[in-house]
């Protein structure tokens, strides 16, 4: 077996008014990740300085002009330095459309690193998607916004990933009643191949799926709601016969105790808050939160800004830690791939 | 002077998990300091079950007011309806009847001051359908029976660590965003603060409303309804003085922090809020009517058939149920002066 190069990853530190910087800034100075990638940030400098200042810890950032110029045996924190943002000018802990742009405007240098190869993925600290859209990224969500730039027209959608489980949705932030024309036979297949094959791409070689209900009680024999028989059922039945380990409908209120309990790898919910609820609850907000289905690997923190502790220093950074650790999994299984089809 | 008056616990249907889990929660007086109760229905069923689960649970037949004193030594049990045939999990012609007879007897006793408030165990709505039964639940039933004109009741799921109150219930999702009127939020959020005040003794209860939409709403950019129906009620009711807020996204107002800011949270739907309850609170969550001019509480399951007589049945939800049920009516006594 030859040993694979590590994978690239792109660091980028999320909002400056939030608590990425101070974040990202403490994640480098405890490292520990050499054995499973390769780390570059992506970002000003300036704001890794107020991070390292916030977190009271040091960077020996030595900066080149892309990831594709570091030299990985020299000592010292790769960083490119866009210089694009001066921290200064933004008031902390205050979503502001300004920084929520030159948020978006880092992450699209990253991305296009990735597009040149130069990156096998992106791991981004905390960004506030109001003021990325305010600021003129206008997509109502991130994961919209990289599968534009990357110009991905199949599917995708984002996954909530803690300690070995991961939760998806067939619908994600549009209305109820929007969803409810968006939950079809073709969509819940498309969803349930993405999840399967998103995990597999992780590692878990035969992902055991729940599906949840639309209905109440699962419709209850179609006396509350016929989705269940027309076409989620069916659905399940078709994707199964294709080898996805995935079964249902359940009933919504029970399946993620369920879940959680142990007996599915994942849930594939009918609607944001169906899943949000449970996962919620369950301390989602602890996992990482993955693109899944664009070519480049996106992870993040599942917890946002947290507008009300910035520049404390005591954000805690496990599960930035899993973000990072959970893209080098799924980039490292990548270049496994392309070096075994070549 | 007259005994303390009990609590009316219904069997339900006989051939589901009623009896067993009343056995079990009987068995249990000392131990969870039970409130004292009779059941109602054919004292035969439960004799039945005790023999065949090995339980050692003495049945007396008893008038109501007998109930307290004989409660400590045996079940007590007012017959009611006709003698049942059913057998575990296998209801028959006698099930609709007994199960039917004991829910009018209950409501007929709390009204008559001879029980404290009434309890009831599952009853299979496919079962009395069979049979005739016009009504689309246990709880309509109950309010049907309650006086004349029918009082609007409201079902809420209570655990000490949540109560929540779905505004639509056994309804498609689909049909939800057009059942979700304003007067429905309104009017259901009206009797939750009613029966939070003078059944729980909360004095100015807070309510927090579910947005119906993901965040709900995020402005109105996600859906309208929450920014055209759901804040318009919200602000209908401040100006009554009822301490509403919202609309809230449904999926940030279930953990601990939150959950200290309400004292009962009204959903849209019904998984929006059952979903969080059964995960608080899963097998202890208590069914409570409100709206109704008695007090009314019930576990949070069904029949569960494929389990009766197998000793399988779990009666903590029954316990709960029977335990919330006194907390509340004593209050209900201390304030008629009883």
């Amino acid at each position: 077996m030859t040993a694979h190069p590590l994978p690239i990853l792109a660091l980028t530190p999320g909002d400056c008014t939030g608590i990425g910087p101070e974040q990202t800034a403490r994640l480098l100075s405890e490292g520990g990740f050499d054995d499973v990638a390769r780390i570059v940030v992506v970002g000003d400098a300036r704001v890794l300085d107020m991070g390292a200042r916030h977190a009271g810890v040091r960077l020996n950032l030595v900066r080149y002009a892309s990831p594709g110029a570091v030299d990985w045996s020299a000592p010292g924190i790769p960083m490119v330095d866009l210089g694009n943002t001066d921290p200064d000018l933004f008031p902390l802990g205050v979503a502001n459309p300004e920084s929520g742009r030159l948020t978006g405007d880092t992450l699209a240098r990253a991305i296009d690193f990735a597009k040149a190869g130069e990156v096998d993925g992106v791991c981004f600290a905390p960004l506030n998607k109001q003021a990325m859209f305010r600021g003129g990224w206008r997509f109502p969500d991130e994961h919209k916004m990289f599968a534009h730039l990357l110009d991905h027209k199949g599917p995708f959608s984002e996954m909530n990933v803690l300690e070995g489980q991961w939760m998806t949705r067939v619908t994600s932030h549009v209305s109820l009643r929007t969803a409810l024309d968006q939950v079809t036979f073709d969509s819940i297949c498309g969803a349930l191949r993405l999840a399967d094959e998103t995990m597999r791409k992780a590692g878990i070689a035969r992902p055991r799926i729940a599906v949840a209900a639309l209905n109440p009680h699962g419709g209850e024999g179609g006396l509350f709601g016929s989705e269940e028989i027309d076409f989620i059922r069916p659905a399940v039945e078709a994707m199964a016969k294709e080898g996805i380990a995935c079964e249902g409908p359940f009933p919504s209120d029970t399946v993620y105790l369920k879940a959680f309990a142990g007996a599915y790898d994942s849930v594939l919910a009918m609607y944001h808050d169906q899943g949000q609820i449970a996962t919620k609850l369950k301390g989602f907000n602890k996992g990482v939160t993955i693109t899944a289905g664009l070519e480049v690997v996106f992870t993040t923190p599942a917890h946002g800004t947290a507008f009300d502790i910035v520049g404390k220093g005591v954000a805690d950074i496990g599960a930035f830690q899993s973000a990072v650790r959970l893209a080098a999994r799924v980039a490292a299984r990548k270049i496994e791939a392309r070096a075994a089809a070549a | 002077m007259a005994p303390p008056p009990a609590l009316a616990l219904t069997l339900g249907e006989p051939a589901g998990i009623g009896p067993d889990i009343t056995l079990a929660a009987w068995l249990t007086r000392q131990q969870r300091s039970l409130p004292a109760f009779f059941a109602i229905g054919d004292a035969a069923v439960l004799r039945r079950r005790a023999a065949a689960l090995g339980l050692d649970v003495p049945v007396r037949a008893c008038a109501p007011e007998e109930a307290a004193a004989v409660f400590a030594s045996a079940l007590p049990v007012v017959s009611a309806g006709p003698a049942v045939t059913a057998a575990p999990g296998h209801p028959d012609e006698t099930s609709a009847p007994s199960a039917r007879a004991a829910i009018d007897d209950a409501v007929a006793l709390v009204k008559a001051g001879r029980a404290t408030a009434v309890v009831t165990n599952p009853i299979s709505k496919a079962v009395l359908y069979a049979d005739g039964f016009a009504f689309p639940g246990h709880t309509e039933y109950l309010a049907h029976l309650a006086g004349t004109p029918a009082p609007r009741p409201v079902m809420m799921i209570w655990s000490p660590e949540l109560a929540v109150i779905p505004a639509t219930i056994h309804v498609p999702l689909a049909d939800v965003p057009r059942l979700l009127t304003r007067e429905l939020i309104i009017e259901t959020a009206r009797i939750t603060a009613h029966d939070l005040r003078h059944r729980f003794g909360i004095e100015a209860p807070r309510l927090a409303i579910c947005g119906l939409n993901p965040h709900a709403g995020e402005e109105g950019t996600l859906g309208r309804e929450d920014e055209e129906v759901t804040r318009p009620a919200v602000e209908a009711l401040r100006q009554e003085g009822i301490d509403a807020r919202g609309p809230l996204p449904a999926d940030t107002l279930f953990h601990a922090a939150a959950r200290a800011t309400y004292d009962a949270a009204i959903g849209a739907y019904h998984d929006q809020v059952l979903a969080p309850a059964k995960a608080l609170a899963f097998d202890r969550a208590v069914n409570v009517t409100l709206g109704l001019p008695f007090v009314r509480t019930s576990p949070d399951h069904g029949t569960a058939f494929a389990l009766a007589g197998t000793g399988r049945a779990d009666p903590s939800s029954l316990i709960e149920a029977l335990r919330l049920a006194h907390r509340l009516s004593a209050r209900d006594a201390a304030r008629s002066g009883r």
